[in-house]
């Protein structure tokens, strides 16, 4: 197991002095390789603290995290026990919102930030920064230009192109899809899918997309209200489970299959998982 | 970086909250008034002012610990201040004179406990503290330690005039501090803004545009805190891509200062440029009339609070005529 | 009536790099017009010419009849209200309460009705409870949430909402889209700039972007169905459409089957 989480807690200090509570009895195994996983769940529900989590940007409240055999908790972290380095080189976080992660002068400067920290020599980082600018649907000539000019799209996908540039272990993206343009999206998921397919990596995304899920999950964690409500198959979730509960809604392939099975009294053999399937099935059913 | 207070507003509910803002500003610069108006010969003056503030702090019910956190990044300067007066202030008599003796052994020892004071320091909680226990030590040494080849001698002389000015001049530092603490630990920023415009208000009749002042300064006071916290930001960013704050050698340490600095330039920058687009795109007119969610209200509170800080200054002012 | 015109109106942030070039659009009073298009094709930036935030280089913009200028853009900002993309950004007071306020104290808005106004659309977007806290602490949809309740009490006339929910859950998305439908057919005219396409069928008419420049304007059911337009500007048809495209190609596909998918992907 590379990232193990044990009774995990964790509270926001306020400054109305209040605690928010953003997880609780986090309880969670991820595997180092072979995974895809999507967390979902509704707005402030601690998506976005629980992956802050992997990457040893807070540390638990009570409880341990364990990332790599690197075992983080307070009395750990506060007595300077672990080196959270190593981590962050093994699990790559692409953050929310990407105005938080760009802080170079240029494009080029931002990607190759990462992989030079973690002594990629300065030549071959360029040669990484000029291959992952396309990776994310851009060309080279935006290498010199400053992060900050950007459209929201675009540094999006910028932020993701430095997380890649470092080539870690497990991929964590925060809502990578937001905000990208329908075509980028595809081929973006296509990018973690196959990087998941060919470099047997474990990739986990955070989204509100519904159909991300169905078609590109293997597993599936929902949280609610700190508390993570379950970790299982995707589809298992959208058939047998009462997601509206959990602020969630069916994915427009499996809204589009029950609408015509019922309304066409038409019998698919198989729930198709994407598009393609969804075709062969209806034209073999249709004929 | 989450300690420093400095612009930051802490809830709570003593009768410092319950205060109108306009009284706590004028409170403000009357009090920094009669602490100016403090002459030097009676330093001793000094403690009552201390006393005093102890006394509104724990009235108040604003935590010393949070007002010592706000006064920590000047510690240095303090020390600073006072060093400087001993080292360089001359006049009155002599208090106190320490021969200090340079000797091989003496070196030695001194590096030996520079050496254990960098090594000890990270598991001391009171490191200002600390720091003046090493000088101290230091300077013991020195005045003590006689054994071996001595090749140079050389005198510390105290004068009363220096750790007078010295003690003086920290002292009102500290006073002043704290009580600007007291009044952004306590006040809302939107009160803050409007206290300040009130107060500014006469300043009108000057051709000021106070409102546009008084935004002015409550939008910087917001942005220590704001920039803190971008400075945080960029830090986890930087952090979640190999940069290690905790650890590495000073030089290290230095070079990640510069590479945050940087970028928090162009940050800050871009982003006092879109808070003044969002102003704009919400309707915001320097210098308009506007309503305002947060209204004044002048209550006996008030009135007692700045007749108590008029006295006060009567006194101080009373003092200097006396002395 | 026309509430905005752009006429001929380009812009650029840099000398020859033009990000805007020659739009021309009118849009027309209480109508609901979504604008599409691919990453950096100038979304953003046309909405902030509109409120003036920007200034195009060529051109010009009159809104509600008053021809946009140094001298109007005050008189034009208290009709239109927009949702910046990134929420962040639009952040301006210290409390969810304060933020929602700063637009309403610069409408002038007696203070009572103020109080009113903050209770009901913090209701509205489902933050009640967050009204005290700081706007810059809380996540990425709770964010999105408060951005849109600072404009919607504002309640002008016209509003933009750059992605504004892009961030939001399901549930939360569905809510807000209600709302805008009901204050469409009260009369409000809105922009939403989305990449959300089944969004964008909630709207009377389409404009799609494609490098600055308009590739097509035209109601929301003939953009939809333009399968050429919309991947030239990286966008996709929906999906009981491009089943229906499908079928047709293969031939398989009965007169029924046909319309019934029609019908379903243009639902509202
Ligand atoms: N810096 C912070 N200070 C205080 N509270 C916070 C902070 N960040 C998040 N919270 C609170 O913690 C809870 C969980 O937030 P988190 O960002 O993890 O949610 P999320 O699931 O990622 O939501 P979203 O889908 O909206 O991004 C929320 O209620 C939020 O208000
Ligand atoms: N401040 C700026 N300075 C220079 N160029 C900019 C600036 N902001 C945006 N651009 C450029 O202008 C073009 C249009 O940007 P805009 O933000 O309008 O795109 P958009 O259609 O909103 O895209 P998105 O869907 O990604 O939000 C982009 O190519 C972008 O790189
Ligand atoms: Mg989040
Ligand atoms: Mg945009």
């Amino acid at each position: 197991m590379a990232i193990k989480f044990k009774k995990v807690d964790f509270k926001y200090q306020g400054n109305d002095n209040k605690a928010y509570l953003a997880l609780s009895n986090i309880t969670l195994n991820i595997k180092a390789e072979g995974e895809f996983i999507t967390l979902i769940g509704e707005t402030g529900s601690g998506k976005t603290t629980l992956v802050q989590h992997m990457n040893a940007l807070l540390t638990p409240l009570s409880g341990d995290v364990e990332i790599f055999g690197v075992k983080i908790n307070r009395e750990n972290v506060k007595k300077k026990r672990v080196k959270l380095n190593p981590i962050r080189q093994q699990v790559g976080l692409v953050f929310q919102f990407p105005e938080y992660q760009l802080f170079e002068e240029t494009i080029l400067k931002d990607i190759i930030f990462g992989p030079k920290n973690f002594g990629v020599d300065e030549k071959t980082a360029i040669e990484r920064a000029k291959n992952v600018i396309k990776v994310v649907g851009l060309d080279e000539s935006y290498l010199s230009r400053s992060p900050f000019n950007l459209s929201g799209g675009e540094k999006k996908r910028v932020s993701i192109a430095g997380i890649l540039a470092m080539e870690p272990d497990i991929l964590i993206l925060d809502e990578p899809t937001s905000g990208l343009d329908p075509l980028g999206r595809n081929a973006l998921l296509d990018v973690f899918y196959n990087i998941h397919t060919k470099l047997n990596k474990t990739i986990i995304i955070i989204t509100h997309d519904m159909n991300t899920v169905y078609e590109y999950a293997k597993r599936v964690l929902v949280m609610r209200d700190s508390y993570l409500v379950y970790d299982g198959d995707p589809i298992e979730l959208f058939t047998k489970k009462n997601i509206e509960n959990w602020n969630l809604d069916v994915p427009d392939l499996l809204h589009l299959i029950n609408q015509i099975e019922t309304d066409l009294n038409l019998k698919l053999p198989k729930k198709p998982r994407n598009e393609t399937e969804l075709f062969t099935q209806l034209k073999a059913v249709l004929k | 970086m989450k300690n420093i207070v400095i612009g930051r507003y802490i809830p709570g509910n003593s009768f410092l909250y319950r205060m109108d803002p306009r009284t706590k500003i004028i409170a403000l610069i009357v009090l920094m008034v009669a602490v100016f108006m403090i002459p030097r010969e009676a330093f001793e003056m000094m403690f009552v002012g201390l006393g005093l503030i102890l006394i509104l702090l724990l009235i108040g019910k604003i935590s010393i610990k949070r007002v010592y956190l706000g006064l920590r990044p000047l510690m240095f300067l303090l020390l600073f201040t006072f060093v400087f007066q001993i080292l360089f202030n001359k006049t009155g008599p002599e208090l106190q004179a320490w021969t200090l003796n340079y000797s091989f052994l003496n070196i030695a020892v001194i590096v030996a406990i520079v050496v254990f004071w960098m090594y000890t320091k990270r598991f001391i909680k009171a490191k200002f503290i600390y720091l003046i226990l090493m000088i101290i030590a230091i300077i013991t040494v020195l005045n003590q330690l006689t054994l071996g080849p001595i090749f140079a001698t050389r005198q510390l002389v105290v004068h009363e005039d220096a750790l007078m000015i010295g003690f003086f001049i920290m002292m009102r530092l500290i006073i002043i501090v704290t009580l600007s603490t007291v009044l952004t630990l306590s006040t809302k920023p939107t009160d803050l803004n409007l206290g300040l415009e009130a107060v500014m208000k006469p300043l009108k009749y000057l051709r000021i545009n106070t409102e546009e002042m008084a935004m002015i300064i409550s939008i910087s006071l917001r942005y220590i805190p704001t920039l803190l916290d971008e400075a945080n930001k960029i830090m986890l960013a930087q952090a979640s891509r190999g940069v290690d704050f905790s650890e590495g050698k000073l030089k290290d340490k230095v070079m990640q200062i510069i590479s945050l600095l940087v970028p928090m330039f162009i940050i800050s920058f871009k982003r006092s440029d879109e808070l003044a687009n969002a102003m704009e795109a919400r309707c915001f007119v320097p210098g308009a009339t506007r309503t305002r969610l947060h209204q004044l209200f002048w209550s006996r509170l008030d009135t007692i609070s700045l007749v108590t800080s008029i006295i006060i200054l009567i006194g101080s002012i009373a003092v200097r005529v006396v002395t | 009536m026309d509430i905005i015109q752009m006429k001929n109106v380009s812009f650029e942030y840099q000398q020859d790099q033009p990000v805007l070039e020659n739009i021309n659009l009118n849009i027309k009073k209480g109508e609901w017009l979504t604008i599409l298009g691919h990453n950096g094709s100038g979304k953003s930036t046309l909405s902030k010419l509109l409120i003036g935030l920007l200034k195009p280089n060529q051109g010009e913009i009159i809104v509600d009849n008053i021809l946009l200028s140094r001298e109007t853009i005050q008189d034009v900002r208290k009709h239109i209200g927009i949702v910046f993309q990134n929420p962040d950004n639009q952040f301006v007071g210290v409390t969810v309460r304060d933020d929602i306020a700063f637009g309403l104290e610069n409408l002038q808005v007696p203070r009572n009705e103020m109080v009113e106004r903050i209770e009901k659309y913090a209701h509205k977007v489902n933050m009640a409870e967050f009204l005290n806290k700081e706007p810059h602490n809380l996540s990425g949809g709770q964010k999105q949430r408060v951005a849109i309740a600072g404009i919607l009490a504002m309640q002008t006339d016209i509003i933009i909402f750059d992605e504004a929910t892009s961030m939001l859950d399901p549930k939360g998305r569905k809510m807000i889209l209600e709302y805008m439908k009901q204050l469409n057919a009260e009369g409000v005219t809105i922009i939403t700039i989305t990449h959300d396409m089944k969004e964008s069928v909630l709207s009377d008419r389409i404009v799609v972007l494609k490098n600055g420049k308009i590739l097509k304007i035209d109601t929301a059911t003939n953009v939809l169905k333009d399968q050429e337009t919309l991947e030239k500007s990286n966008l996709e048809m929906l999906l009981p459409l491009k089943v229906l495209r499908y079928l047709e190609r293969e031939n398989i596909a009965d007169e029924k089957v046909r319309s019934y998918l029609w019908q379903l992907s243009l639902k509202r």
